[in-house]
Formats: structure tokens, C-alpha cells, sequence
């Protein structure tokens, strides 16, 4: 019940969204990336160290786990290169993310690469990990994507990523604002 | 027994009708006359009459105190031979403690007309105003005494003060002994502190001149007031604000700057010192400022590790030091400096308080790029500044000849304090960095940290956020750690006020700038113990902190809990600290003046 609660308004927003050129193009930058980004490599970018850290928070010291986040630098190098070269497909400022899955229950996630213009609908600023939003949850869960638009003059774009097994490894999120704000995140 | 003494403070200042007392700056009064809690004990009253004794090409302050217990309009009139500054000190209501504390100045013309309680700040029964009162003496004035008449009117009844300032032979060199630096992000946060612009500006906000003479008025004030402002004009992803940086356009070997208009708007009267002419120090260009280089600009992180990567690099810092040597902007250290940090997920390193070994090589590629972009013979100034906590020690060694600013982790560097010395003998500059004091804080508290500074030798400190005062700093102050100014909106004024902490912190800069200057004539070892010694009863061994055993272990291992407690904790730099410690360097050092020639 509580599912179809939270879904239903998200699709009709996707469709809603989805008649708007600017919508549309996200969506097609969304459908290359579910192809071009590697799952196998972006679940070696975080390295075991950092992953070990991010899995056993300690409260008293709430800091340890940003402290200690690392990456592989080829691994991470190799996917946001494709995530820079996908964002050059949108016709105006927009961000590829990549998000993945944190091995936890309740299911969490994390950005794991974000880009130049910060843009995203679900990072709230400096979280390392958080709980896995619903539209998240749906395209694990249908491998489809689908078109977000919380934020008002916002419109994000949910994909899949797949592993050589065909498995969902992560998630790209390819956003974009109606109006791009020169000053926003120059901070 | 606390009410007692309250109540013993507050009877100094009551009166039955208006009246005027005055106080040494670093006393500090609640709007019921009563000193607030971390600035008593110093058995200061205020009085009549106060002496200020002052150097020349400088500022003295004290603080004038209007009582009016019935309440009512009054008139508040100074009249002084030298120039003078009238501030209303505006009463911040602190939640936490639920009492009241001035730092906001609010410029005031004399005579000043008001009413108690003062209607904008709203506070039911209030019975005291107090006022901030800035007197300029000038390089050339005359050695002798000044009389400032202050005088206060209400209905039918008048009282009066004086101050005289005793003006001395010594002049406060303009050089400061430390840097004070006050840092910002962006400029985003403007629109929200000035509604009434972007409300009369609309969308023309951030391309208007006003836009323009708000961040020159940022630079001014701090500049006044002995500082240098910084605002970091790129995000952590690398997005970069139009006026932090020149447009540029095409990419690979065609990428090149297209438009200087915005850019220069923003630094051409920065960098030739013309946005500083008004002021009582004189124009004169910035000493610092960031570049907008990050790993996302000029070149794209798309081509890191490939050829384009330089060119696209290369090709557009060439056009920047062109620019620069052209408008003869050579005056200033343009800073290659990275803010980036991983764990904000849009880069592979810390750019910013490296923690991890591998990330060293990056700063390594960084200079080399910078060196095929600016020739060695450039007039044009570039320093590879790093913001260095976790590793600094490693970093000091292993980025020797490729870092050559560093800005320190304020409480670590203790343990490592030694090597400003070595730094600077092969040419580095050495801050450190830190926050902003508290309201809350002791009034002397201000000048620790350039107190720290120099008595290491380090050439400067960084606050590293002095501009956010919080969502509603007149009614719902958090203690002010991120703000030394606050927004003149509210009061008409496009720009920004300055606070008692400004105030205090600049003061105590003119201090230890003619302290400093004494140097050739008493051994700089004395200055220090004689500084130490009447600030908080230390000695210059005490200013650093004995170097832990955690030092000795992998960084990696490190936590922010272990170093917490590895930290020294010494109260009498913090907790035990009286209003009056400056007060007591201040008499030591015009004793000095009276007696040293420099």
C-alpha cells in the first residue's frame, strides 16, 4: 500500500516531465549512460579501508568516516571521465552522478562521483551516505528509468547501472535546472 | 552573590536622569548597565573622564555609555579635534544563554538623536545605550594632548565626559606584524544578506555595480581594520562563479579566455589598489587573492593525464599572466590554491588537508603545470599555497620547492611550530588558520591568535569563515564564530558593519605592528616575554604545545577524537583568559614607545 502511495506520484510526475524537450534530452543522456558506465569499476572506486570506516560509524566520532573516504584513483578516474563526457550530450549546464549502493539494512546509498555544476536532487550537502530516497529504490528494483522533479526548476533523470552479469550495480542521475544559477555552489 | 556583583556593576551606570560614563574598549555592558559576564573582574567602573594614549597613524577606542533609566529621547553629541566615529553597538539576544551582547556597530552621525529603548532593537526595558567611539590619529598629527567632548541631553537634564587622548611621537608602521585574514566562499550569500538590492536589481543583481561595490566594500572595511579579505570563488566540483574568473570557450588546443569584462570588474580596483582610495590607510593593491584554478578549471578533468589536460591549462594561465603583467597587477600573490576534498565526491584527492600519501603527487603536477604557464622572470606573482593539517609535517618535506605558502592547522602546527623557521629560510610564507572568537568569549580573546602567530613566528592567520553571521543575527545570534561583520541592509547601509570583535582585533594589530618595529633596538626574545608575561602570566614556550606522542604514528590512524587528546588544553589561553590581558600588552608597549626609538 504504502508502495503504491509513494510511486504513483512519481509516475505521473515522469510522465508529466517527460513532454518537455529539456526533460527528454536528460532522459537520453540517461539511456547512454545506463549503457556506457561500468558497474564492475564503480564498485571498486571506494576502497575496502573507507568502505570498513563508512560501515562501522562510531558516535563518538562522527567525523571518522569522512576522515577516511578514498577512492582507487583509476577506477574512479576511468567512470568520471564517462561522466563528464555523458554530460556534454545535454543541450545546457547539466551533472551525470553516480550513486551507489551502501551494503546496509534499511538500504543506503551514496554519491559516489558528483561533477562541476553540484547539481542533484537527493545529496543533501556533505552526506557521505543516506537512506536510499523511493525513486531509488524503483529503478533497483524495475532496472527502468525514471524522470524526478523535487525541487522546483529541477529535473533529475534515474538509470540503471549494470555489472558484467547483468546485475544493477548502481545508479546515474543526470540532472539539470530549468535555469541554471551561475552562483549557486560557488562556495 | 553573583546578583550582588551584577548589581554592584550596574549602579556605576544608573542614574536618575540622562547620563554619560565612559569605559576602555574591552569592557563591554549589557542594555541594563550591567558588564557582561566574560568581560568582568577586571575592577574597571566606568567614569567621567577616560586618558587614551595613542600612537600616531592610528586608531583609539573606548566605549561611550548612555544611561537613561526612565527612558526617553536623547541627544548624543561628540566633539572632538581629531576625526572621530560614532558607532551605535547594537544588542544581539543570544538564545543559548538567553542574554544580551553588543558586537554590531551601526554607524552614527553626531549629534545623534535616540530614543531608550533604542525601537529597532526592541528591547523591553532597556536603561543603557552604549556606543562605540573610534578616534583617527593621523601620521602627521601633532604630539600632545586632545580633548573629546561628549556630552549627552535629555528633557531638561545634561551630563557630560571627556577623553583625552594623549597623542605620543610613535607612528604605527603600516606593515602588520601578522597578516589577519579573513576568508569567504562565493558570493551567493550577498543575495541573501542585502534583500533590498536584489529586490530594487532584480536579475541584474549580480551583473550591477552595486553587486561590484559590495564586494570591493567587503575588502575596504577588513582593510581598515588591518585585515585582508579573501572569497574563494569556485565549489568543490570546480564550477567557478563569472566574476571570480575570465569566460573562456572552446576546448582541447582552441580553449582560450573570451571575456575579461566581469573579471575585471571584480579585481581591477582590487589589484590596483583604487577600491581602497577612500580610506584612512590609503589605496594600496590587495597583498593576496585566490586564483580560480581548480582541477575543473582552466582545463577540464576530462583530459587529466592526457596531452589536452596541459595544453587546455597551459594556453589559458599563459593568457592570465599576460593579462595581469599587461594591467600591471604585479603587486599581488596570485594564489594557485586547491579547496577540494574527496569525501565531497567530485574529485579523486584531497586538495585541501591531505590525509592521504597518494595525493601528493597531484600538488608535484600542479607547479609544473604553473611553470610552463608563468616564466620564472614574470612580474606577475604566483604563490602554491596549501591548507595542510593531517600531514603537514610529511608535506613540509615531501612538497618542498612546490608548495611555498602554507597555511597550517592552527592547534596542530603547535607541535610542529619549529618549522616556521625552516620554512621561511628557504622563502615560504607560514599562516595558520582558525575560527572566528565567539561573542561569548572574553574580549581579549581576540587577540590570541595573532598573539600566537607571532610569538611563533608565523607570518599570518586565517579565519576561515568571517562573513555568515547566521539566518537572524539581530534577534537569534549563535554566537557569532563565522561572522567578524554583519550585513548593513537592515539599517540602509550597502556594505557591511563592523562589529566590537573587528574593532578589538584591529586595535591590538596597531599594537603589535609598533611592538614588532622595536625589534632592531630590544632583542625580539624580551619583546616576546614581556608580551607574554602581561598577557596571561605565560611564557613564549607556553604559545606552543609540546609535541605529543601521536605525532610520532601514522597520520592515518589519527582521529579527530586522538587529536583532540593530544591537543594541549591550557586554560589560560582560553577559559581563564580576563577582558583586560590586551589592555595590560597595550600599557607595556607604549612604555616601550615612550622609551625606544625605532
Amino acid at each position: 500500500m504504502r508502495a503504491r502511495t509513494v510511486l504513483l506520484p512519481l509516475w505521473l510526475a515522469a510522465e508529466a516531465v517527460a513532454q518537455s524537450p529539456a526533460a527528454g534530452r536528460l532522459d537520453e543522456v540517461a539511456r547512454i549512460a545506463s549503457v556506457m558506465v561500468d558497474g564492475d569499476v564503480a564498485r571498486r572506486i571506494q576502497t575496502p579501508r573507507s568502505v570498513a570506516a563508512m560501515l562501522d560509524p562510531k558516535p563518538v566520532e562522527p567525523w571518522a568516516a569522512s576522515d577516511n573516504y578514498e577512492v582507487n584513483h583509476e577506477a574512479f578516474l576511468a567512470t568520471k571521465k564517462t561522466l563528464l563526457r555523458l554530460a556534454r550530450l545535454c543541450d545546457s549546464p547539466c551533472d551525470v552522478n553516480l550513486w551507489m549502493p551502501v551494503a546496509s539494512t534499511p538500504p543506503r546509498v551514496q554519491v559516489v562521483i558528483r561533477n562541476v555544476h553540484e547539481m542533484s536532487q537527493f545529496w543533501p550537502w556533505g552526506a557521505l551516505q543516506q537512506e536510499m530516497p523511493a525513486e531509488m529504490k524503483q529503478v533497483q528494483a524495475e532496472g527502468k528509468r525514471i524522470i524526478v522533479r523535487r525541487t522546483p526548476g529541477m529535473t533529475s533523470v534515474l538509470a540503471p547501472v549494470y555489472d558484467s552479469l547483468g546485475d544493477i550495480a548502481g545508479l546515474v542521475e543526470v540532472a539539470g535546472r530549468e535555469r541554471p544559477d551561475p552562483q549557486e555552489n560557488v562556495q | 552573590m553573583r546578583f550582588r556583583q551584577i548589581l554592584l556593576y550596574s549602579i556605576a551606570l544608573s542614574a536618575a536622569a540622562a547620563d554619560v560614563k565612559l569605559l576602555p574598549e574591552h569592557i563591554r555592558v549589557d542594555p541594563f548597565g550591567a558588564v557582561v559576564e566574560r568581560d568582568r573582574g577586571s575592577g574597571v567602573e566606568a567614569a567621567r573622564s577616560i586618558t587614551l594614549e595613542a600612537p600616531r597613524a592610528a586608531y583609539v577606542s573606548c566605549r561611550i555609555v548612555v544611561s537613561l533609566p526612565e527612558g526617553g529621547a536623547y541627544r548624543l553629541d561628540v566633539k572632538s579635534p581629531l576625526a572621530a566615529d560614532l558607532f551605535r553597538e547594537w544588542y544581539h539576544f543570544l538564545p543559548a544563554s538567553k542574554k544580551y551582547v553588543p558586537d554590531a556597530l551601526v554607524p552614527a552621525q553626531t549629534p545623534h538623536e535616540a530614543r531608550m529603548p533604542q525601537p529597532d532593537n526592541r528591547i523591553e526595558k532597556q536603561t543603557v545605550q552604549s556606543y562605540w567611539l573610534d578616534i583617527w590619529v593621523p601620521a602627521e598629527a601633532r604630539p600632545g594632548r586632545y580633548q573629546v567632548a561628549v556630552a549627552v541631553e535629555s528633557g531638561g537634564s545634561a551630563s557630560r565626559a571627556e577623553v583625552e587622548v594623549r597623542v605620543l611621537d610613535a607612528v604605527v608602521p603600516g606593515d602588520d606584524a601578522v597578516v589577519m585574514d579573513h576568508n569567504s566562499y562565493g558570493t551567493s550569500w550577498l543575495a541573501a544578506q542585502y534583500p533590498s538590492l536584489v529586490q530594487r536589481l532584480g536579475s541584474r543583481f549580480y551583473l550591477s555595480d552595486e553587486f561590484f561595490g559590495l564586494i570591493h566594500a567587503y575588502h575596504r572595511i577588513l582593510y581598515e581594520h588591518r585585515g585582508v579579505y579573501h572569497q574563494l570563488g569556485y565549489g568543490h566540483g570546480g564550477k567557478v562563479g563569472p566574476e571570480f574568473a575570465p569566460r573562456l570557450e572552446g576546448w582541447g588546443k582552441t580553449k582560450r579566455v573570451s571575456d575579461w569584462s566581469l573579471y575585471d570588474r571584480h579585481y581591477g580596483p582590487l589589484l590596483d589598489g583604487s577600491a581602497f582610495a577612500s580610506t584612512r590607510r590609503g589605496a594600496r593593491p590587495i597583498p593576496f587573492v585566490y586564483l580560480p584554478v581548480n582541477p575543473e578549471w582552466p582545463a577540464s578533468y576530462l583530459w587529466w593525464g592526457e596531452p589536452g589536460y596541459e595544453r587546455e591549462f597551459v594556453n589559458v594561465m599563459k593568457e592570465l599572466e599576460a593579462h595581469f603583467r599587461q594591467k600591471g597587477w604585479t603587486r599581488t600573490n596570485f594564489e594557485l590554491f586547491f579547496n577540494h576534498k574527496k569525501r565531497y565526491k567530485a574529485f579523486d584527492w584531497d586538495g585541501d588537508e591531505t590525509r592521504f600519501p597518494g595525493d601528493m603527487p597531484y600538488f608535484a603536477e600542479y607547479a609544473r603545470l604553473m611553470r610552463l604557464a608563468f616564466p620564472s622572470s614574470s612580474p606577475v606573482r604566483w604563490v602554491f599555497r596549501a591548507d595542510v593539517s593531517w600531514q603537514m609535517e610529511r608535506q613540509f618535506k615531501e612538497l618542498a620547492g612546490i608548495i611555498n605558502f602554507w597555511v597550517c592547522g592552527g592547534g596542530m602546527f603547535g607541535w610542529y611550530a619549529e618549522n616556521a623557521a625552516v620554512l621561511k629560510q628557504r622563502g615560504d610564507i607560514v599562516w595558520t588558520y582558525g575560527g572566528t572568537p565567539t561573542v561569548e568569549e572574553p574580549a581579549s580573546r581576540m587577540a590570541v591568535d595573532a598573539l600566537r602567530c607571532w610569538m611563533l613566528g608565523v607570518d599570518g592567520f586565517v579565519r576561515w569563515q568571517t562573513v555568515l553571521p547566521g539566518r537572524d543575527p539581530w534577534f537569534n545570534l549563535g554566537g557569532g564564530g563565522e561572522t567578524i561583520v554583519y550585513p548593513g541592509d537592515r539599517f540602509g547601509v550597502e556594505g557591511p558593519l563592523p562589529s566590537v570583535r573587528l574593532k578589538l582585533q584591529r586595535n591590538m594589530l596597531q599594537d603589535l605592528a609598533l611592538l614588532n618595529s622595536f625589534q632592531s633596538r630590544v632583542p625580539p626574545a624580551t619583546l616576546r616575554a614581556g608580551a607574554a608575561q602581561r598577557f596571561n602570566g605565560t611564557r613564549v614556550e607556553d604559545w606552543r604545545s609540546p609535541r605529543p606522542k601521536l605525532a610520532d604514528s601514522d597520520p592515518l590512524g589519527w582521529s579527530n577524537l586522538s587529536i583532540g587528546e593530544a591537543e594541549s588544553k591550557d586554560p589560560r589561553f582560553d577559559q581563564a583568559l580576563d577582558a583586560a590581558a590586551w589592555g595590560r600588552v597595550r600599557g607595556y608597549i607604549l612604555n616601550l614607545a615612550k622609551e625606544v626609538r625605532p
